[in-house]
Parts: C-alpha cells; sequence; structure tokens
C-alpha cells in the first residue's frame, strides 16, 4: 500500500490519536491488522518511553499538504535498548519512515515494525513474541 | 525486686484468664476440603486486580518526551509514591491469588510465574517505598516479562489475540 494511499485513507480515519499516555497492553492481533501493512514517513513530535510499549508519535504531510498526527506503537523499553534505541536515539523533530501495521480500528495508529532514518540506517522498533506477524523485521 | 514480682503476678494472671474461647482459632482442616472461596476466575483476576495495578505502576515510571521538553512521570509527593506502593502490593498480592486452588492450571510452570508476579510487585513495591523511579522504572518492565511468558504459554486460540 502506497503511503499516499495511507494518508488519503488516514483522512478519513475518526480524530487524531495524540492522546496522553498510552498503555495497550494486549496482543498484536487484539488491535493491529496483520493484512494492513503500511509506511509512514513524518517528523517525530513525542516519544512515550513507557512500559509496557514505547510510542512514537509522528506527524506526517499528507498529499493536500495538511498534517496528521499518528502513533506508533514500539517494543518495550528494554526491548528497544537491547536493540541500541534509548529515549534519545531520535530527537523529536527528526524524520524518519515506519514500516508496520495499521490499527483495526483504523484510527491513525499503528504497530511499528522497522524505523529508517535519512541517512538510510534502519532499526528494528517492534518485539518479538506478541503475535505480530513473523515478518522477519526483528531478525535483521 | 519488687517490680519483677509484680510483673510475673500480672503475666500469670493474664494466661490464668485465657480460657479455651480466647485463644487463636485452629487453622481450619485443609484435607479434603479447600478454605478458599474463589471470587472469580483468572480472568476475573486479571481484569480486577492485575491490570489495573499493573497500569498503576507503568503509568508511574518513564517519560514522555515532546519539543517542550521532558516530562518524567513519576510521582511528585508522598502521596503518589504510595498510590504506586498500593498498586505495586496488590500486583504481589495477586501472584498469590493465582496460585489458588481452582485457578492454578498446573503445577510447576503455574507456580513459577505466578512466584515471579509476586518477586516483580515486591521489586516495584520497593521501589515505589524507596521513591525510586528508575528502579520502578526497571520493575514495570520485569512485571510485564512476567505477564508475557504466562501469557505466551497459557493464553491460546482466540484469547490470544486479545491479551497481553
Amino acid at each position: 500500500m502506497s503511503f499516499k494511499k495511507i494518508a488519503t485513507i488516514a483522512g478519513l480515519a475518526l480524530g487524531s490519536l495524540v492522546s496522553a499516555q498510552s498503555h495497550a497492553h494486549h496482543a498484536f492481533g487484539a488491535e493491529f491488522d496483520a493484512n494492513s501493512p503500511l509506511t509512514l514517513r513524518g517528523d517525530v513530535i513525542r516519544i512515550e518511553w513507557v512500559n509496557p510499549h514505547a510510542w512514537f508519535h509522528i506527524e506526517i504531510t499528507k498529499a493536500d499538504g495538511t498534517k496528521e498526527a499518528w502513533r506508533i506503537e514500539g517494543g518495550t523499553p528494554n526491548t528497544l535498548l537491547r536493540r541500541g534505541i534509548n529515549k534519545r536515539s531520535i530527537a523529536i523533530g527528526t524524520e524518519i519512515v515506519v514500516d508496520g501495521y495499521w490499527a483495526k480500528d483504523r484510527t491513525n495508529s499503528a504497530n511499528g515494525r522497522n524505523i529508517t532514518l535519512a541517512n538510510g540506517k534502519k532499526m528494528f522498533m517492534g518485539s518479538s513474541g506478541t503475535g505480530a506477524p513473523e515478518d522477519g523485521a526483528d531478525k535483521k | 525486686m519488687k517490680h519483677v514480682k509484680f510483673a510475673l503476678s500480672a503475666l500469670l494472671l493474664t494466661l490464668a484468664g485465657c480460657g479455651p474461647s480466647e485463644q487463636a482459632p485452629s487453622q481450619p482442616e485443609q484435607a479434603g476440603s479447600s478454605p478458599f472461596k474463589l471470587s472469580g476466575d483468572v480472568k476475573h483476576v486479571m481484569q480486577w486486580v492485575l491490570d489495573p495495578a499493573a497500569d498503576g505502576v507503568w503509568d508511574s515510571a518513564g517519560s514522555i518526551i515532546t519539543a517542550a521538553g521532558t516530562r518524567e512521570l513519576a510521582p511528585t509527593t508522598d502521596e503518589g509514591w504510595l498510590a504506586v506502593e498500593h498498586s505495586a502490593a496488590v500486583i504481589a498480592a495477586s501472584g498469590n491469588l493465582l496460585l489458588m486452588p481452582g485457578r492454578a492450571v498446573d503445577d510447576e510452570g503455574w507456580r513459577n510465574i505466578s512466584q515471579g508476579l509476586v518477586e516483580a510487585g515486591l521489586l516495584a513495591q520497593a521501589a515505589a517505598k524507596n521513591q525510586d523511579s528508575d528502579a520502578l522504572f526497571d520493575a514495570g518492565g520485569q512485571i510485564y516479562r512476567v505477564c508475557k511468558a504466562c501469557h505466551s504459554v497459557y493464553v491460546q486460540g482466540d484469547e490470544a489475540s486479545d491479551t497481553l
């Protein structure tokens, strides 16, 4: 699915989900759709470095130029630390590309798998063993 | 010496006054029947006891980073820390609730995980008592690892997609 398509669909989604803290401790399948992979490009506007999952909020620019906020669920802080990501690894304002899976409720929420920085560096931001698709992202 | 005699006399009088009806009740008989009355199944414990308590710990540790700066989630008042300590104590107690007859699914595996939950809860409890935000954050991670370990073994089928 293309980024433009995602952005268009996202425009129809209800409301922005830049909320206060988010505490989902559900399996992947309870919230995210393994059949709806997506790619989002945007600037990081908020990082929630919390248990049980870290959350990265980004602001994307849609095809019509308007902005839209998305929140991306990452792995546990401990998992991310083992992968070399800490709460200061990605500065606010940094543009990232996120590969992940869209929320089942079609809000602006996704489960993140990979983050790609502008220099091409790719980092796995998810968790293994949560029911997320075996897409190999955690093996890289 | 006079004081010692008085104290001894008082002690004897006290003991003499303790008839059988005033002694601690004997332990209920364990053989053949459980003294416990389940107030709900494992899901009930998860929904009404453990989940809210875990949220109480998770909500109180970590950082929110925005362009405006970093906001730490750790409590800033004694009352706030006491509330977290309370949540942590509930988590520790939940481990034992899961071990009650009628809830335990098997022996060793279930016991290990339940005891792991007790330990994780106690870690969080100590961290809150010491008002140690880093230790509380680590304990929060430990609590989740226990949750995940349990769910990976004992939650299967459709339920697996709804939990954890």
